[in-house]
């Protein structure tokens, strides 16, 4: 028995054991049985057949949500790629002096845990004139705004966090993928005449596609399943006009706050679905899929 | 060649200041908190946060209750730093083992599997939370840091990342220590583990941000107010009962200084790691 | 190397100040300020045998209300003491982990306090909590039925409730005599209308709040026409007539530029006290219980304040309506829950504890012989009658056979209707001028596809 233990045949599956364990316990099976609570009224022991994805799809609250999380995803993507690319570039530059002073205020935000940071912003974006947001629109003369009850400035607010938590990780990835691309590249093409700009777009924007696709991949699935920022910037779930109801928030209304756990599980299930089919798409087109399964 | 290199000077003022101005707007938020946490509780609700410094109305009031007073910051403090530091060591190690595994063996249903860790990298855990409640509750595991902390352990994010450093040791290492007579588990633990302390660094930061900052889950499973995580502490604050904003604020800043310290020390592994392990075709 | 030492020695420095920290937190009492009950929990000590009774609450001034009863619990009955360990949670949190901890049948404390909006909620399918009937009989022959019947269904009873919530106004006199008004002729929404448009006029500043995140004063108006937010079948109803006509006159009110919105939606939420405190807005009409958010968070307006009755339409309306509560509850599955039944009956409805719900909390008492008790409705060293320049229960007493119901906050539908009212339909109309009859038929329809 031991022998066998120790032999090379069975070491690989000893060592993903725990893993297989993990995803049965821990994902399969709760999947599973989502999907049938999905199918289910919960509190009245019934069995519902598809009544509640039938509720979704004519659930405006629902869509609202969904729209929420999609366009604060999307926001977060055009935000949080580019920006942090193109920092991590200058950053890595020789011309750039004390890199590492400025990596380590820029990771400070990472550090602080959403409710914390939610607070802090919730009171920065107060609706008083005293507050740090309506102080610095009052320096061009504009009078307070009420932030967090309209639609766009409080989209603006939920930006304003991710972009202050997750600008100096991103930059942190890819940093960590320029450090990976050979020097004598960038050597090469200075002495071609390359520009700075050339140089990055020719070498590095193509060379770091991997840190691409991996900030991506998990950009997509934080966005879609942002919950905690909200919660905290508006101090609960309830927001005015649900504009700060995200997909997440939706299923934690229903599952916990109104007890309709069937409900939930199939919010849960159609978030399961978007994120999958939306990372398969972008798998897909970047190429990365074909290369794993290789 | 000079003006080559005064352009460069410029260049580098410039950089200089545009990354000092991107610094200072993600400072701004921690420093009016820094601020308020001189300030009367009361203030916050009253003016919301702002950089405005008045001397007459700052104080060291809040410290005073921060570290005198009787409340259970310091317990919600304490159990933070304990399930961060048992989170991150059973995940990096249980995750290691794994990844292990990944890279250096070739074996059926390897590829499968691996593509389960990718599924599983994107499948957001609010979509088992609700089932994984019932069953937690079923296992009678409600109200223990066990339940906080089980279904984290073989992490897939973590798994990827180990995997992705271990694919660079060279395969004649691993020959070298069988030929020695260690066993597959001894070449993991004293040929590999040993040179992937980079790789330790960067997922303890990585791991111990997460642990330190769970919040959904912990709220879940956690009941007793003495099992309480600071996050769900200073949660319990936002209510503007006796002195708790003055402990909210003081204490909301002071939960960021010393992971700041710490993270500032150890920079140098998190970035070195973060470099070797990152994702490669 | 030296990086590693820095690192080493904070990790020590955090130690060390853990255990300072915890230290002086098993020690300190010399702190004369009252943050004993902040957040985190609670046990009292008790000598000789006990049972021991886990009990959740989201308000933490009932902490010490319970203990000081508990204490007086235990005087009277040794054979049958009980030790409280009380837990006090953010309000979401608490209700939220109460129906988790029912439904998975663990991890439930043997009494809670259930907010009187979320009470119905407990009330769906099989009841998790305990049909307190008999534990109330001592009782009820001098509590305020309406207060039992919002906590109960199908007849039987099951949350004690702690007030009645009896709906007044209060009026900063200071700030109102300034500009030449005089309380005391408010009888009529009209009236009060007009004063607010006076006063506006006179200081430039806001007379009173239109609520966004919360119905105090809609279920005040409301009631008084007769109106209600479901039909006579318990039907969804919110384009009926009169609701569209009681939102429509607070929209004309807030179209005078004399009323307006409040941070935080309504008087009773901590962005909106410090503008109450701060005179930006001179009158409320709320609850009796706001009488404890005066004393705790408006502590500015001392000796400025007055109560009196809450408008009117017309004479013969009704004076008042019971507004909010906390219902405790003891849940089924508990061990002890005969026992928490009996103990919680005496600590929230004896007369001793009705008495103590005004002396501690500043509330108005079930028991309404108790409101009669001159000697504890004029004690001057209570202090909320130092608080107010008007007898509090003066203005109780005048009202007292004038207090109505609204039942449909006890039906199953009202928490999801109230939530929509609170997130949407409100702010539609009074943050984004959307007309009374669309915003309410787009919440009709909201509505209707989660009742269906």
């Amino acid at each position: 028995m031991k022998k066998l233990l120790y032999s090379k045949k069975v070491a690989p599956y000893v060592f993903v054991l725990p893993f297989v364990i993990t995803v049965l316990l821990f994902w399969i099976y709760p999947i599973a049985n989502g999907v049938l609570l999905s199918f289910q009224d919960v509190l009245k022991k019934e069995w519902v057949g598809f009544k509640n994805y039938e509720r979704l799809m004519t659930d405006k609250i629902f869509l609202k949500s969904v729209y929420n999380s999609v366009r604060y995803m999307v926001g977060t993507l055009v935000l949080l790629i580019p920006f942090p690319m193109l920092f991590a570039s200058l950053l890595n530059s020789k011309l750039m002096k004390k890199p590492g002073f400025f990596k380590s205020i820029y990771f400070l935000p990472a550090l602080t845990s959403v409710v914390v940071a939610g607070t802090i912003f919730r009171l920065i974006f107060g609706e008083m004139g005293t507050s740090l947001a309506n102080q610095v629109i009052g320096i061009f003369g504009m009078e307070p705004i009420k932030w967090l009850k309209n639609e766009w400035t409080g989209y603006f607010a939920l930006l304003c966090i991710a972009c202050w938590r997750w600008t100096g990780v991103n930059i942190l990835y890819f940093l960590a993928g320029l450090q990976s691309i050979p020097g004598d590249i960038y050597e090469a093409a200075s002495i071609d005449g390359a520009s700075k700009w050339q140089q990055f777009t020719k070498i590095s924007f193509p060379l770091l596609k991997p840190t691409t696709v991996y900030v991506l991949t998990i950009s997509i699935y934080a966005g879609l399943s942002m919950f905690l920022e909200s919660f905290m910037l508006w101090k609960g779930n309830n927001s005015p006009q649900n504009i700060g109801l995200t997909i997440v928030g939706y299923l934690y209304r229903q599952g916990i706050e109104k007890r309709a756990l069937g409900y939930a599980c199939a919010v849960g299930l159609v978030l399961l679905v978007v994120v999958m089919v939306i990372n398969l798409i972008q798998l897909k087109a970047t190429g990365t899929f074909d290369k794993e399964e290789r | 060649m000079s003006r080559g290199k005064k352009k460069d000077r410029i260049t580098s003022i410039f950089l200089v200041i545009m990354f000092s101005i991107l610094a200072i707007l993600i400072i701004i938020p921690v420093y009016t908190i820094f601020i308020a946490s001189f300030k009367p509780g009361g203030d916050l609700l009253q003016y919301g946060l702002n950089l405005g410094i008045d001397w007459s109305r700052m104080s060291l009031d809040n410290y005073k209750l921060l570290f005198t007073g009787q409340h259970d910051y310091w317990q919600w403090f304490f159990n933070s730093i304990i399930l961060t530091v048992i989170t991150v060591v059973l995940t990096l190690l249980v995750s290691a083992f794994v990844g292990y595994g990944f890279a250096a063996y070739e074996f059926k249903g390897r590829n499968v599997l691996f593509v389960i860790v990718l599924i599983i990298l994107s499948v957001p855990f609010e979509v088992v939370m609700l089932p994984l409640y019932k069953q937690m509750s079923s296992w009678g595991l409600m109200d223990s840091y066990v339940a906080v902390v089980l279904p984290f352990l073989a992490h897939a994010s973590t798994i990827f990342f180990f995997r992705q450093y271990l694919l660079g040791i060279p395969k004649s290492l691993l020959e070298a220590g069988r030929i020695d007579g260690a066993t597959e588990y001894g070449i993991f633990l004293r040929l590999v583990v040993p040179i992937m302390k980079p790789a330790f660094a960067a997922m303890a930061i990585l791991n111990g941000m997460n642990a330190w900052n769970n919040y959904l889950w912990p709220l879940l499973v956690v009941r007793s107010s003495d099992k309480y995580t600071l996050t769900l502490g200073l949660n319990t604050l936002i209510n503007p009962y006796g002195d708790n904003y003055s402990l909210l604020v003081v204490g909301a800043f002071f939960s960021i200084v010393p992971i700041f310290i710490l993270f500032v020390c150890f920079q140098k592994y998190f970035i070195e790691g973060m470099t070797a392990g990152a994702v490669k075709e | 190397m030296k990086k590693r030492l820095i690192a080493v020695m904070l990790c020590v420095a955090m130690m060390a100040s853990l255990l300072v920290g915890c230290k002086s937190g098993s020690e300190g009492s010399g702190d004369d300020k009252d943050s004993s009950g902040s957040a985190g929990s609670n046990t009292m000590e008790v000598e000789g045998d006990y049972t021991e009774l886990e009990v959740w609450t989201f308000i933490e001034l009932h902490q010490e209300f319970y203990t000081n009863m508990a204490e007086k619990w235990n005087e009277a009955n040794p054979d049958k003491q009980v030790k409280l360990t009380l837990s006090n949670m953010q309000y979401d949190d608490m209700h939220n982990k109460l129906s988790l901890a029912l439904e998975s049948g663990e991890g439930a404390p043997d009494v809670v306090d259930i907010e009187l909006g979320k009470f119905p909620a407990f009330m769906v399918g099989d009841v998790e909590l305990m049909d307190l009937t008999e534990s109330i009989a001592p009782y009820k022959d001098t509590t305020v039925e309406s207060r039992l019947d919002i906590y109960s269904k199908d007849g039987s009873r099951y949350g004690l409730p702690t007030h009645v919530g009896a709906t007044v106004a209060f009026y900063n006199t200071e700030l109102l005599e300034g500009a030449g008004i005089d309380y005391t002729q408010i009888k009529t929404w009209d009236e009060f209308k007009a004063a607010g448009v006076k006063y506006y006029e006179a200081t430039g500043k806001y007379f009173a709040c239109v609520e966004t995140f919360a119905n105090w004063m809609i279920n005040l108006m409301l009631v008084q026409k007769g109106g209600d937010y479901l039909d006579g079948d318990g039907n969804l109803d919110l384009t009926n007539d009169t609701l569209v006509e009681v939102l429509q006159y607070i929209k004309d009110m807030q179209d005078t530029g004399a009323f307006a919105t409040v941070p935080g939606g309504q008087p009773d939420n901590e962005e909106a006290y410090p503008s109450y405190n701060s005179g930006d807005y001179a009158v409320q009409i709320m609850p009796f219980w706001q009488t404890s958010r005066f004393t705790s968070y408006m502590t500015d307006l001392e000796g400025d304040v007055a109560i009196a009755p809450a408008p009117v339409w017309k004479d013969g309306d009704v004076k008042s309506i019971g507004g909010g509560g906390t219902g405790t509850a003891v849940v089924k599955t508990s061990e002890n829950a005969d026992l928490a039944a009996e103990v919680f009956a005496f600590i929230k409805l004896s007369e001793e504890a009705n008495k103590e719900v005004w002396n501690v909390l500043g509330f108005d008492p079930v028991n309404t012989a108790v409101w009669e008790d001159e000697e504890l409705t004029k004690n001057p060293d209570n202090k909320f009658v130092q608080f107010f320049n008007t007898y509090p229960f003066d203005t109780l007493n005048e009202i007292k056979d004038s207090i109505a119901a609204l039942d449909t906050l006890s039906n199953e539908k009202w928490p999801s209707i109230n939530n929509e009212l609170v997130t949407t339909t409100l702010n539609n109309i009074y943050e984004n001028g959307m007309p009374v009859k669309e915003a309410l038929e787009e919440s009709q329809q909201t509505l209707e596809n989660e009742f269906n």
